[in-house]
C-alpha cells in the first residue's frame, strides 16, 4: 500500500470544511507529487523561473529547479521539499499515487487533478545571484541555495549519521555522505560572503536564512565541531547585514546550554534541532544516531535549554508526520499516532518551544522506500496540522523564520497565519 | 455576488481610487465576525479593475482577515472619500496575496521611494470589486428620502416648506 486510508480531496475537504481548501490542496499536492507538462516547463523558461543548472559532477542536484511558485493565498508551493517530476527528475516517492499535474489551460498556469485544473499556480523568477560566481569561480548557486524567500547553505556538508551506517529512516539526503568534514575553509567563508551579498542586492526577495548542517557531534562537548561550523558562517553572515542583527534560524543538531550562548552571540536568531518522532521508542528506531548522540532526553533538555537562551518562540522543533505510523513498530491508528505527536507538542509547548510538521515523504534512498512503507493519508496530514496549529495557538507561538512564504510540506505553518496577531515570534 | 468586470467600474471611482488625495477605508471581518477598519493610504485601482493595495504588516489583523477572505470565500469592503466629499463603497473578495514577482517588486520599490529605507511590504493584496455603491452623503438621502418619504421630522424643508429651525439648543446648565 502506498499511502494509508483513502480519502479523496473532495472527501476530507467535506468533511473538515473549517480547513481551508487551498491547505488541503497543497497537502494532497505534496503527498502525490506534480508533474510539469512541456507546456509548463516553457512558460517557466519564458517566465526566467526555471534555472537549468548543469548539475556537479556527481551530485544529486536536479538537472532544473524553479525560482518557487505560490498559490493565490500567497503561500509557497513547488518549493525545494516539493516532490516535482519532469524531464531528467523522475517520481522519486513510493509509488502508486496518480501525481497533479502542472500546465497551461487557456492562458492560466494551472494545477490540475486529474482532468480538473483546480488552482491558479504564480511562477517566481530565478533569483539574480544565480549563475554568477565568486571571484575564485565558485558557481553561487552552489554556495547557497534559494527555496521561495529563502537562503540556504550549508556549514558543513557531511552528516555522521551517514557514514556511521545510521541516517534518521525517512532521510533521502544521501550527498551527506559525501560531504567534506570540517569547519568551512577561509576560501569557502569567502565565496559564502561574496554569495550572499551578491543576494542581497536583489530587492525585495529575501525574508528567511536557514543554515543546515548534518550531524556532527564530535568535540570536547556534544556536537561542538557542529556548533564551530556554524559560527564560522554566522561571522562570515555578520560581515554581510554590516553588523546589524542576522535573521538567521540554524536547522541543526541539539547543543549544551553553553555551546547555544555561542551560538546566541554568534548572531543565531532561531535554533531548530529537530526531534521529529515523540514516541521514546520509536524516536529509538527512527532516529538511530540521534538516540546514540545523546539520546531522547538530551535533544529534549536541549530544546527546553534554547528557550532560556533565545527566548519563547524562538526555539524549534519539528516531527516527521506519519513516520510514527511506519511498520512494524509503528502506531496501528491514526488516533494514537497523532494523540502521541501531539502529547509531544503540548510538551514542548509548555516550556516554550515551536513544534512544527514536515510531512513525510517516503523517498528514494531513504530506508523507509526500502522498507516499502507508506505516506501518510490526506485525512492524517490535516488532523496532525490542525491539532498542532491549535496548541501553538493555546501557548501564544509562532513560526517566524520557516513560515508560509517558503514551506511547502508544513501545513500546519499555513494554517497558524491567522493566529500572528496574536502570538511571539 | 457577481464580480463586476472592470470596464464597468464607475468613471469617478476610478479617478478617485487613483487621487492619491481621496480617503481610502478597508473593512475586514474576523472570524467572529468582528469589524476591522484601517486606512489603507496605498490603495489603488489596476487596469484590469482589480484594486491593489500594499501590506506593510504581516501579523496586522487586517492581513489575517484578508487571509480568511481569501480562504473562505468572505467579502471585504473598501470606502474611498474623495477631497470633494464624494464617498463610494466597493465590496470585494481577495483574489490574490502576491509576495513575489515582477507586481511584487514593483510596489516595494513604490515602497521604498515614497516611505525611505526602513519601509516594508509583506505583501501586495488584490481584490476583486463584487459591488459597487455610491455613498455621497446627499446622494444617499435623496434616495432614502425616495424610499421612505415618511420617516422624516415634519419641520424639514422638504416636508413642510416651513423654515427650519437653525438654533443650537441652550443645554442645561443655568436653568435650575
Ligand atoms: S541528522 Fe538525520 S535527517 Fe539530518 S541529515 Fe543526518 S540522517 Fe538526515
Amino acid at each position: 500500500m502506498s499511502q494509508r486510508g483513502s480519502m479523496s480531496f473532495k472527501e476530507v475537504a467535506a468533511k473538515y470544511p473549517d480547513v481551508p481548501r487551498l491547505v488541503i490542496r497543497k497537502i494532497d499536492a505534496g503527498l502525490r507529487g506534480v508533474a510539469m507538462t512541456d507546456r509548463a516547463m516553457e512558460r517557466a523558461r519564458e517566465s526566467n523561473s526555471v534555472f537549468e543548472d548543469e548539475g556537479e559532477p556527481g551530485g544529486e542536484r536536479a538537472p532544473w529547479k524553479l525560482g518557487g511558485g505560490t498559490f493565490r493565498d500567497g503561500s509557497s508551493f513547488l518549493g525545494s521539499d516539493f516532490t516535482l517530476i519532469g524531464p531528467g527528475r523522475p517520481a522519486l516517492l513510493r509509488g502508486g499515487l496518480v501525481p497533479y499535474s502542472l500546465d497551461i489551460i487557456g492562458e492560466k498556469l494551472m494545477l490540475v487533478d486529474g482532468e480538473e485544473p483546480v488552482e491558479e499556480v504564480y511562477l517566481d523568477t530565478i533569483p539574480d545571484y544565480y549563475g554568477k560566481k565568486t571571484s575564485r569561480g565558485t558557481p553561487m548557486h552552489h554556495i547557497v541555495h534559494s527555496d521561495s524567500d529563502c537562503l540556504k547553505l550549508n556549514p558543513h556538508s557531511y552528516c555522521q549519521a551517514w557514514s556511521e551506517g545510521q541516517p534518521c529512516k525517512f532521510c533521502f539526503a544521501t550527498g551527506r555522505r559525501r560531504g567534506s568534514q570540517g569547519p568551512k575553509t577561509d576560501a569557502d567563508l569567502e565565496d559564502i560572503y561574496e554569495t550572499v551579498s551578491e543576494a542581497l542586492k536583489e530587492p525585495g526577495r529575501w525574508t528567511e536564512m536557514h543554515l543546515v548542517a548534518g550531524s556532527d557531534p564530535a568535540g570536547a562537548t556534544p556536537y561542538e565541531n557542529e556548533a564551530n561550523s556554524y559560527i564560522a558562517v554566522l561571522k562570515t553572515l555578520k560581515r554581510c547585514f554590516g553588523g546589524k542583527g542576522l535573521p538567521v534560524r540554524l536547522v541543526s543538531s541539539a547543543f549544551p546550554e553553553k555551546t547555544l550562548v555561542r551560538l546566541r552571540e554568534a548572531g543565531a536568531a532561531i535554533v531548530g534541532p529537530n526531534l521529529e518522532v515523540w514516541d521514546e521508542k520509536l524516536f529509538e528506531w527512527i532516529c538511530p544516531f540521534k538516540a546514540k548522540y545523546f539520546g531522547r532526553q538530551y535533544w529534549i533538555d536541549s530544546l527546553v535549554a534554547a528557550v532560556k537562551v533565545f527566548g519563547r518562540g524562538n526555539v524549534r522543533t519539528q516531527w516527521v508526520g506519519g513516520a510514527e505510523m511506519a511498520q512494524p513498530y509503528g502506531f496501528k491508528t491514526m488516533d494514537e499516532a497523532v494523540a502521541s505527536t501531539l502529547e509531544g507538542t503540548e510538551f514542548l509547548a509548555r516550556h516554550g518551544v515551536s513544534a512544527r510538521l514536515n510531512i513525510l515523504r517516503v523517498r528514494q534512498d531513504s530506508a523507509f522506500y526500502g522498507q516499502k512503507q507508506a505516506q501518510p493519508s490526506l485525512e492524517y496530514c490535516v488532523k496532525l496540522s490542525v491539532g498542532i496549529r491549535d496548541i501553538r495557538r493555546k501557548y501564544g507561538l509562532g513560526v517566524a523564520l520557516s513560515d508560509y512564504r517558503s514551506e511547502t510540506t508544513r501545513p500546519d505553518v499555513d494554517l497558524s497565519r491567522l493566529d500572528l496577531p496574536d502570538v511571539v515570534a | 455576488m457577481a464580480s463586476i468586470a472592470a470596464a464597468t467600474l464607475p468613471a469617478e471611482v476610478i479617478s478617485l481610487l487613483k487621487d492619491r488625495a481621496s480617503l481610502k477605508i478597508l473593512a475586514t471581518t474576523d472570524g467572529q465576525g468582528n469589524p476591522h477598519a484601517v486606512v489603507k493610504g496605498s490603495l489603488t485601482v489596476q487596469d484590469d479593475g482589480l484594486l491593489v493595495y500594499r501590506e506593510a504588516m504581516e501579523s496586522s489583523r487586517a492581513n489575517a482577515n484578508m487571509l480568511r477572505s481569501v480562504w473562505y470565500d468572505k467579502v471585504v469592503s473598501v470606502l474611498v472619500v474623495g477631497s470633494n466629499g464624494h464617498a463610494y463603497q466597493i465590496k470585494g473578495k481577495a483574489h490574490r496575496y502576491v509576495i513575489s514577482g515582477p507586481i511584487f517588486k514593483q510596489h516595494y520599490l513604490e515602497a521604498r521611494r515614497e516611505e525611505g529605507p526602513d519601509s516594508e511590504v509583506a505583501g501586495v493584496w488584490l481584490i476583486e470589486p463584487v459591488e459597487v455603491r455610491n455613498e455621497t452623503f446627499s446622494v444617499r438621502k435623496e434616495e432614502e428620502d425616495k424610499k421612505h418619504p415618511h420617516m422624516r421630522h415634519f419641520d424639514r424643508a422638504s416636508v413642510s416648506g416651513v423654515a427650519a429651525t437653525t438654533e443650537t439648543p441652550t443645554l442645561g446648565l443655568g436653568v435650575i
